[in-house]
């Protein structure tokens, strides 16, 4: 037997409603002082996880939405016990706490936008064409024909970069205001423009879609992707990171290095 | 002629229903795959190569020490044989 | 049972092409299987070094925007940043390695290249 987590819940009662779960176990809620976990028994530890069990998580986490604030967990997190959950619980406590509080009455929207990326590139290519950079290189040897191809791909991408920073300015510009929070991801892949997500508040999210639907009737060649209400994922914010020897804590690590390399820096300009 | 049409419009349909529930899936995957509360580690690698990462990170901030000394003379390191 | 979420788009094909894309890029596990184990670890220290080749290289193209080398300078660097290009692609094919696949996934930081 094995505990399959949905979200955490603002609530220790007991869920009224018969919610049905991964392989139509019920869904129930174990508290740990004034908050709980949804969870749902299952026999055995998944093998696999299907498209129908990614479905079933996420409507079971969104019939939650109705009744309570939910932080949803991750896909497939399973406990063996239900002391392990709730150990978990104990030293996640203030973080849970913090999340539903400022999640309370909000959902996420998902803002996504695809562009030609050949078609910006050629128009770089093409305006780069018809005024050569200042900077000449002749070509007389293999060296230099091949520092003027590194050169050009330079500019043309620095280009794109700053092209695309522009576009997902303006794009970001209708919902900035309207929402409380966000996270964009920008070219995730060179079409994939803008992969953007913002928590915005119930009261306002009618403004939200209106403003899509301004976006969306604007001229040019982009595409849309709009979807909405979420369950709060990209805004569930933990600052207690586990620490286990498989867990490798990449964010931590880095910003040890780069506190590093500030202090190299400022030693080599004294 | 009515029956033809009749079947290229229900097929359009089934797989604009195969597209917006791939949509869906896809949107879902998106962020219940490694977003919400996350609290078991992702172990994408082990404990063994988690020392030879943190090694090699490690010598690439020596490398970029370098590198940034190196600055002022323009390409010195061009005369050695790049190892 | 489910709330009114909607997912709406112009371009189903489009956005089903691209996130698939970014999915597809999952963190895998290194192989500890001994006959992999040495691609394993060769992939490690090709990424690093493809990272400060790339590092090199960036800085030099912004030496050259800068305008402060003289043509001999930019012959220079050129020999070199081609002599290390041709040295990279030769281990990679060597260890049978893709461009693809020299690369690190920092997990909430994305990709390191």
């Amino acid at each position: 037997m094995v505990i399959y987590t949905y979200g955490v819940i603002d609530s220790k009662d007991t869920i009224d409603e018969t919610i049905f779960g991964l392989e139509g176990v019920g869904v129930h809620n174990v508290s740990y002082r004034d908050i709980g976990v949804a969870v749902s028994e299952l026999r055995q530890k998944l093998q696999e996880i299907t498209d129908a069990d990614v479905l079933k998580h996420e409507e079971v986490i969104e019939t939650l939405m109705t009744k309570f604030t939910v932080l949803p967990i991750r896909l497939s997190t399973i406990f063996n016990t239900k002391e392990n959950l709730l150990s978990m619980a104990e030293l996640y406590y203030e973080d849970f706490k913090d999340n539903l509080a400022r999640l309370h009455n909000k959902a996420e929207f998902g803002i996504k936008v695809i562009w030609s990326a050949d078609t910006i590139k050629q128009r770089i290519i093409d305006a780069y064409q018809k005024t050569k950079h200042n900077v000449s290189i002749s070509s007389e040897s293999p060296a230099k024909t091949f520092v003027k191809e590194k050169f050009e791909k330079h500019i043309i991408d620095k280009e794109f970069q700053e092209e695309a920073n522009r576009c997902i300015a303006v794009v970001d510009d209708y919902f900035n205001k309207i929402a409380c929070e966000k996270k964009l991801k920008r070219l995730q892949t060179e079409n994939l423009l803008l992969n953007a997500s913002y928590l915005v508040d119930k009261q306002r999210q009618n403004e939200f879609r209106q403003a899509f639907e301004q976006l969306k009737n604007t001229p040019g060649d982009l595409k849309f992707l709009f979807s909405g209400p979420w369950p709060c994922y990209n805004f569930v914010t933990l600052t207690r990171k586990p620490a286990s020897v498989d867990y490798f804590n990449t964010e931590d690590m880095l910003n040890r290095l780069l506190a590093q390399q500030g202090l190299a820096q400022e030693r080599n300009s004294v | 002629m009515d029956r033809q049409i009749k079947t290229l419009q229900d097929k359009n349909s089934y797989l604009d229903l195969r597209k917006q529930e791939r949509v869906t899936l896809l949107e879902i995957l998106d962020r219940a795959l490694d977003k919400g509360v996350v609290i078991s580690g992702d172990i994408v690698i082990s404990v063994a190569d988690v020392d030879l990462v943190y090694l090699g990170l490690k010598v690439l901030l020596s490398s970029v020490e370098t590198m940034e000394r190196l600055r002022g003379a323009p390409m010195a390191g061009a005369q050695e044989e790049p190892t | 049972m489910t709330m009114n979420r909607t997912i709406e788009t112009d371009s189903q094909e489009a956005f089903i092409e691209e996130i698939e894309k970014v999915q597809d890029v999952l963190p895998k596990r290194i192989d500890a299987n001994p006959k992999n184990v040495e691609k394993g670890l060769a992939k490690l220290v090709l990424t690093l070094v493809e990272l400060i080749r790339k590092l090199l290289e960036k800085q030099a193209m912004r030496r050259i925007e800068g305008g402060s080398l003289s043509e001999e300078e930019i012959e220079q660097m050129g020999e070199t940043l081609l002599k290390l290009e041709n040295k990279m692609q030769e281990l990679k094919e060597i260890f049978g390695l893709k461009d693809e696949e020299l690369n690190l996934n920092l997990g909430p930081l994305g990709d390191l290249m």
